[in-house]
């Protein structure tokens, strides 16, 4: 992992006083050069997770929530990525970590759900195998003893009769199946971070249900911090406690799920929770999208970077939303130009009736 | 499995019998008496028709090939000797049984085949793959630039070059020769390893554009990127999952070679004198060989059918996909 | 003989490479042989053409008495290896006749007669298994050999006149359709294949040859008694295609794949298109042989090596390629000014004659008027097939249809074809518009090989400078024979080469100029009829005395040339030999049309 040399080119405000967070990232920032020019895809991103607590990361897609995690990771491009800030699991330094030092948190301490789980399990190997392999590189066991771990996580995870299922090929599974297979491999070192990254997008309802419930149990048994990334804020209010909305590489808003559902801050958040079908709502409220598009990470907009999409820039006048940037405090709150007064009463008073 | 081979034994059959038919058909097409070829100085007319007679080219064609394609089965005793099934006859040319012959030249063919395919897979699947690893550095360049300039080399005239360069006149290396394995490995391979060398530089400079792109492009892919999330280090994740999945392309091109590969193995048999089935073959069809010819192309039409086979049973065995459905 | 390539069938062209041909020989004379030091091929040349007006005698019993006379400095062992292009197809005496299984069958068939050269350059026709070359009586009708002790197969059983008697029979059999049939014809009084009815089946089935023709009196004496005088029967028992079969070993066509050597080397393994190896035949007595010897313990000839992998191998003289030599390949054309060039790989060649003489035919049933035919031989510039063959080192210009390496060659220029090669187009034009006859259309076939379609071009612009209207046309030279072969073939003028299978002209003028031996595939390319060639070919073939048929042979090929005019001849074809340095005893032998196998040994 490169580390950008020159703190001070981003050292915007004094660092964080160190929290007692098992994961506590700092001032990332992540770069990809491209042939376009460089994307600043992570840009001076903070956030803390305490052990046995879960922390929805939510956005569009682009904002910026996977790379954050890849980063955590260090499983981004070291030749095309710059990395800078700093990422702290468990007080261990992560950015600027060795390959050696990362390789051995992977898997074991640190483990990642992906999305698409066909694609994200390798269609060579049986099931079986694919959950052992990091029981037996992390705890140097044996094959035979990595093959009953992989039967006794799959039995977990539930999937039924797991000593025939063990040696089948992932094409072999259902949907369902497979991706409580991911999570069996990810949580087969019993992980203090899981890192799930939509990992019930491409499942249908009733499943994703299941497989959210999966992870609270498997949560409540082993006690794992959990950073769940999502798209849909209907998920993580079921699962996180707490919750961080990101736009642009950047995190414009951070509070308890109840804290942001109930009262959310930032238009974004608005944008989001309007867009969002709601069970108890009348089926003929239309949706509401989000007007644009999500910005160009070659060149995000100056100022708020929400503000060519921000229907309230007018409150804040002077065209400041345009050219000044504004900062997300501490603990709850939200990166807007918009006073807490200005917030609250347009919740109030446009957002929440159309929301129901 | 089994219905899976059956049907492609089925499939080979035909197309087998169709290749025979088409050669043994096109021949008598081509206005040219193979009966010449043994009429030396005292052609007459009735001479001729006594040499068309002691070669059977007396009957119809289709006859004659009702009796070629019969006799492979029963075999068939001519007067230049007992020729058991499965017979494929005498050589016009020379009164030599075609199987024994083809018998006798398969192992250099297949020496020179299978020795330059296993140099090109180590040498192209190896740069490739370190082009792969190392891509985007110098070592990349180098390989990526040089590959491309290999594979403009012809046999015929990378051959010659080399033969002068370290065997006449620098006596580097011993003269090509095909020396049977089990008669002296290391002769075998002193001989060999020249032609292997020219013959495999084609394939290896395709191997390794071909084994660097798909590596690449496997390197990408998400389950490449899970494993490495499991924590597997560079090297088991690069040769664990990355190259399982570039087998597939890689096995399915090499499925395809087999046919230049054998007639790369036809040119370079010819420029290094090498007596094997590729030389047999333009030997067969220079003097209007018939029963030589058939042999030469439907063994060879054989062989490739049957490495296809075997490529597409190696599919089963690489991706379980396949195995399955 | 037709040049004939072994591989194509085809090629009178691909002989400027150096092709194989059929032949069993040819020549008289051409001391050529020995290598010189000399750098100018030109000097080389006219050396040995001096020499070759000498005669090739018929030996007498002290002639043909063995041992062969020593070759200097020879010792005797060691493996010697041989590069050849094209394996051998038939080891079958009876079905003998192209040049490298003629060379092949020096070394292990024997016949009546055979060739002997000796130190000084000089050719005598000896007794092989016969004691002499042959004793002729009733008018050469009748001839007799006696054979000698000592001589046998490789088995140990002696060679009798049972053996030759059956040698002769078989070659009526069906099988046999590739050797020669001057002898079955002779026999048989007839042209042709029709001897075939004489024996129909061979000796196979108990039938024989009557003793009105061939005689049997005793295990050691065979009496031929030809129905016409045959003049030129020592020459013929030296061909390779009449050599002896070992009767009681006789397996019919198979013996083509394992036949039972008679001569100093037998067969120790053959694989076909691969390799051959020859060894020592233990049974055989030097003290019974006066033309070979038995230098080399063995001989591990490969085949597959094309004229300029011989040559790149030799001229490398590394390892293996010291101990090297090639019976049959010649110098390839690429390398021949190297070769040439490069004194230290200059001594190490042989040159000398190749049987045969190049001559571009004219169609007779098409090209009727006299006028036309002379008009072109006159336009016709031969410098571009000389050239086309490599110049002094493949070919030579010629005057006549009659190779200089045959007995007693007389040279002429009748035509002026040595003396002006480049063609005298302006006289030729002038008889054209003479006859009326300008802007005659000729349909110029050529086989496409390299040299054909370089010296076709200049050929037809000299023919059109000429006044004639040229068109060419290109054929494959794998079937070109085939094509310009048939009677009626559409074409006015076409090349062919010609060797003859003996040093006497009764095998050249006789095939190509005999008119009523035209048939499809007859050598009689050009289609010439003329009853005075006939009748000359019937009279000539007669004449007993040796010189006197052979000044007859020269006045009627000066007469067809000069008052017929069905062809042009172009050039002598010649070659150049390479062998490695380690090699003792070369010598270029015409009679075998290559370097002579059997003088060879290996340099300590």
């Amino acid at each position: 992992m490169t580390t950008m040399t020159k703190p001070g080119e981003f050292a915007e405000d004094a660092a964080p006083a160190a929290s007692d967070a098992f994961l506590s990232v700092r001032d990332l920032y992540v770069r990809f050069s491209t042939e376009d020019g460089i994307v600043k895809a992570v840009d001076g991103l903070s956030f803390d997770l305490e052990r046995g607590r879960t922390l929805g990361i939510v956005g569009e897609s682009g904002s910026g929530k996977s790379v954050t995690n890849l980063t955590v990771l260090g499983l981004h491009n070291p030749a095309t990525t710059e990395v800078a800030g700093e990422i702290l699991l468990d007080g261990q330094e992560l950015t600027g970590a060795s390959n050696r030092t990362l390789e051995k948190l992977r898997g074991d301490k640190v483990a990642m759900i992906f999305q698409d789980s066909l694609t994200a399990l390798s269609p060579y190997y049986t099931v079986g195998r694919q959950i052992a392999e990091p029981y037996v590189k992390h705890r140097g066991v044996s094959k035979r003893e990595g093959r009953e771990r992989a039967i006794e996580m799959l039995e977990k995870v539930g999937i039924p009769q797991p000593r025939m299922r063990v040696d089948d090929y992932p094409h072999q599974f259902s949907g369902g199946m497979r991706q409580r297979a991911m999570i069996a491999m990810a949580l087969v070192c019993n992980p203090d971070l899981l890192i799930a990254d939509e990992p019930t997008t491409a499942l249908d309802v009733t499943v994703q249900a299941q497989i959210l419930d999966l992870l609270k149990d498997l949560q409540q048994e082993f006690g794992s911090a959990i950073i769940l990334i999502t798209h849909d804020l209907g998920v993580v209010s079921n699962v996180a406690d707490d919750l961080l909305v990101m736009y642009a590489g950047r995190a414009v808003e951070r509070g308890s799920v109840r804290e942001l559902i109930r009262e959310p801050q930032h238009p974004y958040t608005w944008g989001l929770l309007g867009s969002m079908p709601r069970l108890m709502s009348d089926v003929t409220e239309p949706l509401t999208p989000i007007p644009g598009a999500p910005p160009s990470l070659l060149s995000p907009p100056p100022g708020c970077a929400f503000h060519p999409r921000c229907g309230f820039t007018d409150l804040v006048g002077g065209g400041r939303c345009a050219t000044e940037r504004p900062e997300l405090p501490d603990g709850r709150g939200s990166a807007c130009h918009l006073t807490g007064e200005q917030k609250r009463s347009v919740f109030i008073e446009t957002i929440q009736p159309r929301l129901g | 499995m089994l219905r899976f081979l059956v049907r492609r034994t089925l499939g080979a059959v035909v197309i087998l019998l169709f290749i025979s038919a088409f050669t043994f058909f096109l021949f008598f097409a081509i206005p040219h008496d193979p009966a010449l070829l043994s009429c030396g100085k005292n052609c007459t007319p009735d001479n001729l028709r006594t040499i068309h007679h002691n070669l059977g080219l007396d009957h119809p064609v289709p006859v004659q090939y009702y009796h070629y394609m019969v006799r492979i089965f029963t075999g068939h005793r001519f007067s230049t000797g007992n020729c058991p099934a499965p017979c494929f006859g005498y050589s016009f040319a020379n009164s030599e049984p075609v199987w024994p012959t083809l018998m006798d030249r398969l192992p250099t063919t297949l020496s020179l085949a299978l020795g330059a395919m296993v140099v090109f897979l180590l040498f192209g699947l190896g740069t490739g793959m370190l082009a792969a690893w190392k891509r985007g550095t110098t070592v990349d360049k180098v390989f990526s630039s040089a590959s491309l300039v290999l594979s403009s080399m012809q046999i015929y005239f990378v051959g010659p070059i080399v033969l002068a360069l370290l065997v006449y006149n620098n006596h580097i290396l011993d003269q090509p020769k095909y020396v049977p394995f089990t008669d002296n490995p290391l002769s075998w391979f002193n001989g060999l390893l020249i032609p292997w060398c020219v013959l495999s530089i084609l394939f290896t400079a395709n191997y390794t554009r071909m084994s660097r792109s798909t590596m690449i492009e496997q390197l990408q892919e998400e389950h490449v990127r899970t494993a490495r999330a499991k924590g597997m280090s560079s090297a088991y994740v690069f040769f664990r999952y990355a190259w399982r999945g570039s087998l597939i392309p890689i096995v399915t091109i090499l499925g395809i070679d087999l046919g230049s590969l054998l007639g790369g193995a036809m040119i370079t048999e010819y420029t290094f004198q090498l007596a094997g089935l590729g030389r047999l073959a333009i030997d067969s069809v220079t003097k209007t060989d018939l029963p030589m010819l058939m042999g030469v192309m439907l063994f060879s039409a054989a062989l490739i059918v049957l490495f296809n086979i075997l490529v597409d049973a190696a599919y089963a065995f690489i991706d379980p996909r396949v195995r399955l459905s | 003989m037709r040049l004939y390539v072994r591989r194509t069938r085809a090629a009178l062209v691909a002989v400027a490479a150096g092709a194989l041909v059929l032949t069993a020989c040819s020549s008289g004379g051409g001391g050529g042989g020995k290598t010189t030091e000399n750098k100018d091929a030109r000097a080389k040349q006219s050396k040995s053409a001096q020499q070759l007006a000498s005669q090739i005698t018929f030996g007498d019993d002290a002639a043909s008495k063995g041992p062969a006379e020593p070759v200097p400095g020879a010792v005797s062992g060691g493996t010697m290896n041989v590069l050849e292009r094209d394996s051998y197809t038939h080891l079958d005496p009876a079905q003998i006749y192209v040049s490298n299984e003629g060379q092949l069958a020096t070394l292990i068939h024997r016949g009546l007669t055979t060739y002997k050269l000796d130190n000084k350059g000089n050719y005598t026709v000896v007794g092989d298994l016969a004691t002499n070359s042959g004793e002729s009586s009733d008018g050469g009708k009748t001839w007799t050999y006696h054979l000698k002790d000592g001589i046998k197969f490789q088995d140990g059983t002696p060679i009798t006149s049972k053996d030759i008697r059956w040698s002769v029979e078989r070659m009526f059999a069906p099988f046999v359709t590739n050797g020669p049939a001057y002898l079955q014809q002779w026999l048989a009084n007839v042209t042709g294949t029709d001897y075939r009815k004489l024996l129909p089946d061979g000796p196979y089935k108990g039938k024989h040859l009557p003793d009105t023709l061939l005689a049997t009196p005793d295990a050691k004496t065979v009496v031929f008694h030809f129905p016409k005088a045959q003049s030129d029967t020592p020459y013929l028992f030296a061909m390779p295609g009449y050599t002896v079969v070992d009767s009681a070993k006789d397996t019919q066509a198979k013996y083509d794949k394992a036949p039972v050597a008679s001569g100093p080397y037998e067969i120790k393994s053959f694989d076909q298109g691969k390799s051959m190896t020859l060894v020592k035949n233990p049974n055989w007595d030097p003290n019974t042989d006066s033309a070979r010897h038995q230098y080399v313990d063995s001989f591990a000839i490969t085949f597959n090596h094309q004229n300029e992998d011989s040559t790149k191998r030799l001229m490398s003289d590394s390892g293996d390629n010291q101990t090297s030599v090639s019976f049959d390949n010649t110098v390839d054309t690429n390398n021949t000014p190297t070769v040439v060039g490069t004194p230290a790989i200059y001594k190490r060649t042989v040159a000398g004659y190749q049987p045969f003489v190049g001559q571009i035919d004219f169609n007779m049933k098409k090209l009727t008027d006299i006028n036309v035919r002379k008009a072109l031989a006159l336009a016709i510039p031969t410098k571009s097939v000389y050239q086309a063959l490599g110049a002094s080192y493949g070919a030579e210009y010629a005057g006549g249809f009659i190779s200089p390496a045959l007995a007693g060659y007389q040279k002429a220029d009748p035509l002026g074809k040595v003396a002006n090669p480049n063609g005298d187009q302006v006289a030729a034009k002038k008889i054209l518009t003479d006859a009326g006859k300008l802007n005659t259309k000729i349909t110029y076939a050529y086989a496409n090989s390299t040299a054909g379609q370089q010296y076709s071009v200049s050929i037809a612009a000299a023919l059109k400078a000429a006044g004639f209207d040229v068109q060419r046309k290109e054929l494959p030279a794998d079937t070109y024979y085939d094509l310009v072969g048939k009677v009626d073939n559409p074409y006015d003028m076409y090349a062919q080469a010609w060797g003859s299978d003996w040093p006497s002209p009764l095998t050249v003028i006789p095939p190509i100029f005999d008119g009523r031996t035209i048939s499809d595939q007859a050598p009689n390319y050009s289609h010439v009829n003329d009853p005075h060639i006939n009748s000359e070919i019937d009279r000539i073939s007669a004449l007993t005395d040796p010189k006197q048929a052979q000044a007859a042979w020269f006045a009627l090929n000066t007469y067809i040339e000069t008052k017929v005019i069905p062809a042009v001849p172009t050039v002598y074809y010649k070659e150049l030999q390479l062998f490695g340095s380690k090699i003792g005893g070369a010598v270029y032998n015409n009679m075998s049309a290559g370097i002579d196998a059997t003088k060879l040994y290996l340099k300590p």
